[in-house]
């Protein structure tokens, strides 16, 4: 930091894109946060991304729309940025740079955290273990989430991926414990109505009580959106690490703040990578989602649920690519299945929760969970191929068996995949679906269960 | 009225048999309507149990909801309130840094505040600026800072300085309001804690 925090600078030697470059800077260091105050006195803030021979490069959160460098100055504050603290956090709304948007003044902090997180010894890191109950099927039973994740949804422009944050927002939870849960919602340039839907989403079920709201709009600044999931991850942090609650963090569009990572990065003439994206794209995907996880000898957990729009619905583009390198596993929302009309699209066959066989069966969930699971699967993937043939041959030159996957795609589409919006469902419940939608099949094509589970819940249909 | 035997005995036959063949099928009916009845049973119960386990979830989720949003609203009334106070309390401690005494105490911290200006912009070649009532004070200060020069511009202010280097490049502003800005959160957290809100 600077050696003295609050020198305000007059020479602006440059303003480019979202970056104004200060003249004659001594002492500035690197993060440190900026004030920028225009001629006009209006106060927008930013941060030092380089500094060295004189001058100091600083990116600002708000834009630099309407700053001109005759009558702008730039005050070094001396610290990081960093978010004011407390259990007030909970049931409030900020924008995107954690300025209360409630019309509420700000939370009286208890702590003022480095938006920035402190670094995780791995070796304090706990291996995650718990369920985490989000009421929708399709994650329940096949890609379970657990305390502690990073479970991505791929989606694409235009899907319900918005819908379903929302829901799982609604709904999750942590079942057979006492211990407390919350939601840290960030929306990152997301459109105003969606940013309302969430809003009166929690609100309306009584959620917005235990869950925060950071909303950083679509007509906001991009360079907010830097910040926006830094502020939440902090939030969630103190309330995961400090109060002790198992905190879902739902980010919500990732690929809005790459774009806003490729505009400072083209502004800073730095060399582009693949589609113009910074080269370091991949190691700052990281310093995000490696916010995740457990720590030995803390209560409560930061579980991320970070959602992005594949352009073109294209799963190489680097953003998913990257994305998939970093995080444990993806739910992939699917194209036909969405046309089709059903909710949540998920593509169970595109989807995997790496670690969901550490947060279920005896004691978690239930001791068939797994077997029933991979049944369903495998159950589905025939019926996909069945569905393929069918378009060949037509359903004429099927065997008797064929037919039977063809009705258990049909049906598990319908009573599993499908879920109304405000359908809460209990893991029991999900189970009981699973063994319905299998019990469609003779008994004889079950071959991923073992017999006693299929005494106990195979009804044949 | 016939009164050939052999056609009473055809009809007799015949009224005997459909007589037997509706008892059959109304047995045969009634065992049905039995059977779909207590099948019926079955599934009403089903139907039963369903329909008070969804009213379940719908008044769970309705006492959610009203618990959820009264909890929310008296808890931002109290956040309102609690920022009422602490800005009542600033507004006092305010209007009782405007009215101190400019004493010899005052007079150190205008020192005080001269050398931390200076040693923040790395020189001492500046100009000082301060409000109408400091003035006096601070001006003879300065004999510390040979490069030094006395703006004869006030500013408005509480108090303290604002210091600018001679060549317009940096400023820093060290006047108490400044100060105030930069402290509020920490002071704001100290007065709630007064009222019991915050660890």
């Amino acid at each position: 930091m600077s050696k003295q925090g609050g020198v305000q600078y007059n020479k602006i030697a440059e303003i480019k894109g979202p970056l104004v470059i200060v003249d004659d800077v001594e002492n500035a260091a690197f993060d440190e946060l900026v004030e920028i105050q225009t001629s006009d006195g209006e106060k927008r803030l930013g941060k030092v991304l380089e500094v060295g021979n004189g001058k100091a490069i600083v990116q600002v959160f708000e834009g630099t729309t309407g700053l001109s460098i005759a009558g702008t100055q730039a005050k070094f504050v001396g610290k990081v940025m960093d978010l004011p603290v407390s259990e007030q956090l909970l049931g409030r709304v900020f924008d995107g740079l954690g300025k209360p948007k409630d019309g509420l003044p700000d939370p009286i902090a208890d702590k003022f955290l480095d938006i920035n997180g402190e670094p995780m010894n791995p070796e304090q890191r706990e291996y995650p273990r718990d369920f985490i109950q989000t009421g929708v099927s399709v994650i329940d039973g096949m890609l379970t989430l657990v305390r502690g994740q990073k479970l991505p949804i791929f989606s694409g422009s235009g899907m319900s991926h918005n819908i379903l944050a929302a829901q799982i927002a609604r709904q999750a939870s942590v079942v057979g414990t006492s211990d407390e849960f919350a939601v840290v919602f960030a929306a990152i340039g997301v459109q105003y109505s969606e940013s309302e839907y969430f809003r009166r989403s929690l609100e309306e079920s009584g959620a917005l009580k235990r869950s925060v709201l950071f909303l950083n709009l679509a007509d906001d600044p991009a360079i907010e959106r830097i910040i926006t999931p830094r502020v939440a991850l902090t939030a969630a942090e103190y309330l995961a690490y400090d109060l002790g609650m198992h905190v879902l963090v739902i980010l919500t569009d990732m690929t809005n703040y790459a774009e806003a990572l490729r505009e400072i990065s083209a502004a800073r003439e730095e060399v582009p990578g693949r589609k113009g994206y910074p080269g370091y794209l991949y190691t700052d995907l990281s310093t995000i989602y490696e916010r995740a996880g457990r720590l030995q000898g803390k209560k409560g957990s930061v579980t991320q649920m970070p959602i992005l729009s594949m352009p073109s619905d294209d799963i190489t583009h680097p953003i998913p690519d990257l994305t998939g390198y970093i995080t444990e596993g993806q739910i992939v929302l699917g194209r036909d299945l969405f046309r089709q009309g059903i909710y949540p699209p998920v593509n169970i066959l595109m989807s995997l929760s790496r670690i969901m066989k550490d947060g279920i069966g005896e004691g978690k969930t239930r001791a068939d969970h797994q077997e029933i699971s991979n049944q369903n699967y495998d159950a589905y993937s025939r019926a996909q191929e069945v569905r393929a043939l069918a378009g060949i041959v037509g359903k004429a030159g099927l065997t008797g068996v064929d037919l039977k996957y063809l009705e258990f795609g049909d049906d598990f589409e319908k009573k599993f995949l499908s879920q109304d919006l405000d359908e809460n469902r209990t893991i029991e419940e999900t189970l009981a679906l699973q063994w319905d939608a299998v019990s469609l099949l003779p008994k004889n094509e079950l071959t991923k269960v073992k017999d006693k589970f299929i005494d106990q819940y195979y009804k044949e249909r | 009225m016939t009164s050939d035997p052999k056609l009473e005995r055809t009809i007799d036959k015949i009224l005997n048999q459909t007589e037997v063949e509706n008892l059959s099928s109304l047995k045969k009916s009634f065992k049905e309507s039995l059977e779909i009845l207590s099948k019926s049973q079955t599934s009403l119960e089903q139907e039963y149990d369903r329909i008070i386990d969804e009213g379940k979830k719908e008044a769970q989720k309705i006492e959610k909801q009203i618990i959820g949003g009264s909890d929310l609203e008296s808890r931002n009334k109290q956040i309102l309130l609690v920022e009422d106070s602490v800005q009542k309390v600033f507004e006092k401690a305010i209007e009782k840094i405007r009215s101190t005494n400019r004493d010899d105490k005052y007079s150190k911290l205008m020192a005080f505040l001269l050398a931390e200006s200076t040693n923040a912009l790395g020189t001492t070649d500046v100009i000082v600026y301060t409000n109408s009532k400091d003035k006096e004070i601070v001006q003879p200060l300065l004999s510390k800072f040979p490069d030094a020069e006395f703006s004869s511009d006030t500013i408005d202010c509480l108090g303290g300085v604002e210091v600018k280097s001679k060549d317009g490049t940096m400023t820093f502003n060290n006047t108490i309001d400044a100060r105030v800005d930069r402290m509020k959160p920490l002071i704001r957290k100290d007065i709630a804690k007064k009222f019991g809100i915050g660890h």
